[in-house]
């Protein structure tokens, strides 16, 4: 695997796509912004003081997916066929949830497109809700699937489900269908980064045991930024902020602003019950 | 001295351990943990215990150590079981020899304290009508912040 936008010296160029094939190409992305239960009351009911911000931030995306190639020095011009921004207000959960697709039949995959539309839409919901809330935090853009050209297709849903599946090595003791107590194995696992484990109920409700986040994902250096990044990677990780739920940091007892370094071993756990 | 084990352990021989060879000591406290048949739901069948190996061992070196260095003592076992247990098993058994009985139960009290709110153990405890994962008790933490 190799970087396309490097050339054999290692310096920046557009790739040259004249002779791709044209086909037809798809994209989709999704990023979250997270603001406060009244903010998002105020959203739904129409109440801003800037007027219909939904609308206004699908507009926001849509001409940002066709300006892309003004912001990404090497990404290309693209006549884009068709693109859509949808939102999803989880009020409940307290965020809006931004989707964008964008589709062409082209030489160039249109990813930057969607997850250039996603960004600005959430850039604008911010720009139209701050004279309110200025908590609101943006968060988890990702490609979600790509379809088309010669790299194949793409499907972030059936990726992350592998790697979970492949990390998902429990160590603590626990039961087997039996009835039998067996001591299970930590592992040989040879992924780099921050080990992270969840135990007991919490791996039970989240339905993971240990995996790795690699180091350079973190938004910050601590348990906090731990938290952003497996929040990022799948969405089950928002349970990590449901109920009072704890952390050892190199099997210590630590808090969010805990700084970590490569290859800890981080683990979360709902609080203890021995004795 | 710390065990974490599957096996159950027999209170007596463990004071006779401690106890064995000392003529100094002038007081000894016992306590023992035993699974109940009611808890969060009226009819308990047994429970299963989880730990985090490693940090487990680590969190009881440090509570003793703590315990040692507010009172004066002479000597402490602490047993935690893990695994599967039922109704009337014991479960955690704290050891504390002291020359003087004060320091031999406050420190019993307070190694339990922070057992309780500090060891990574977990019950899941099964019942008639099902499994469930045991809450923490406000009063568990209430006890724990006496020694503070």
């Amino acid at each position: 695997m190799s970087l396309t936008h490097l050339n054999a010296r290692g310096e920046a160029h557009m790739v040259d796509v004249a002779d791709k094939s044209e086909s037809r190409r798809e994209a989709s992305a999704s990023g979250r912004i997270h603001m406060q239960p009244d903010t998002l009351a105020l959203l739904l009911e129409g109440g801003l003081p800037k007027g219909d911000v939904l609308a206004t931030a699908r507009i926001a995306g849509i001409q940002a997916a066709k300006r892309t190639h003004e912001l990404i020095p090497l990404c290309h011009s693209l006549a884009l066929s068709r693109v859509a921004v949808d939102f999803s207000v989880e009020a409940d959960k307290g965020y809006v949830e931004v989707t964008a697709s964008c589709r062409l039949t082209g030489r160039s995959g249109v990813e930057m497109e969607a997850l250039t539309a996603v960004s600005v839409a959430c850039l604008t919901l911010y720009d139209m809700c701050k004279a309110v809330d200025k908590t609101m935090e943006i968060g988890g853009i990702h490609l979600e699937s790509k379809r088309g050209g010669r790299s194949g297709d793409y499907s972030r849903e059936t990726v992350v489900q592998e790697t979970l599946a492949a990390a998902s090595v429990p160590i603590v003791t626990s039961e087997g269908d039996a009835g039998q107590v067996s001591l299970r194995s930590r592992g040989g696992g040879t992924d780099t980064g921050i080990r992270v484990k969840c135990l007991a109920e919490l791996q039970e409700r989240l339905g993971v045991g240990e995996l790795s986040v690699p180091f350079d994902t973190l938004p910050s250096a601590d348990v906090a930024g731990i938290k952003l990044a497996l929040k990022a990677m799948d969405a089950r990780f928002a349970g990590l902020e449901e109920g009072r739920v704890l952390c050892a940091v190199n099997q210590v007892m630590a808090g969010d602003s805990t700084p970590v370094t490569e290859d800890d071993e981080v683990a979360f756990f709902p609080p203890v019950t021995g004795g | 001295m710390i065990r974490v084990q599957e096996a159950a352990f027999d209170a007596g021989a463990e004071q006779r351990a401690l106890l064995a060879d000392r003529t100094d000591i002038g007081a000894v406290v016992s306590f023992t943990g035993l699974v109940r048949d009611f808890n969060e739901r009226p009819e308990v069948t047994g429970l299963f215990l989880e730990h985090y190996p490693g940090m487990t061992e680590a969190a009881l070196e440090k509570i003793v150590a703590e315990a040692e260095s507010r009172w004066s003592l002479d000597g402490v076992r602490l047993i935690h079981r893990i695994g599967r247990l039922a109704p009337g098993d014991p479960i955690v058994l704290v050891v504390v020899a002291s020359a003087h009985r004060r320091s031999a139960f406050e420190a019993c009290d307070f190694i339990m304290d922070y057992l309780k709110t500090r060891a990574p153990f977990w019950k899941k405890e099964h019942a008639t009508d099902g499994q469930y994962w045991v809450g923490e008790r406000d009063s568990d933490l209430s006890d724990a912040r006496r020694w503070e």
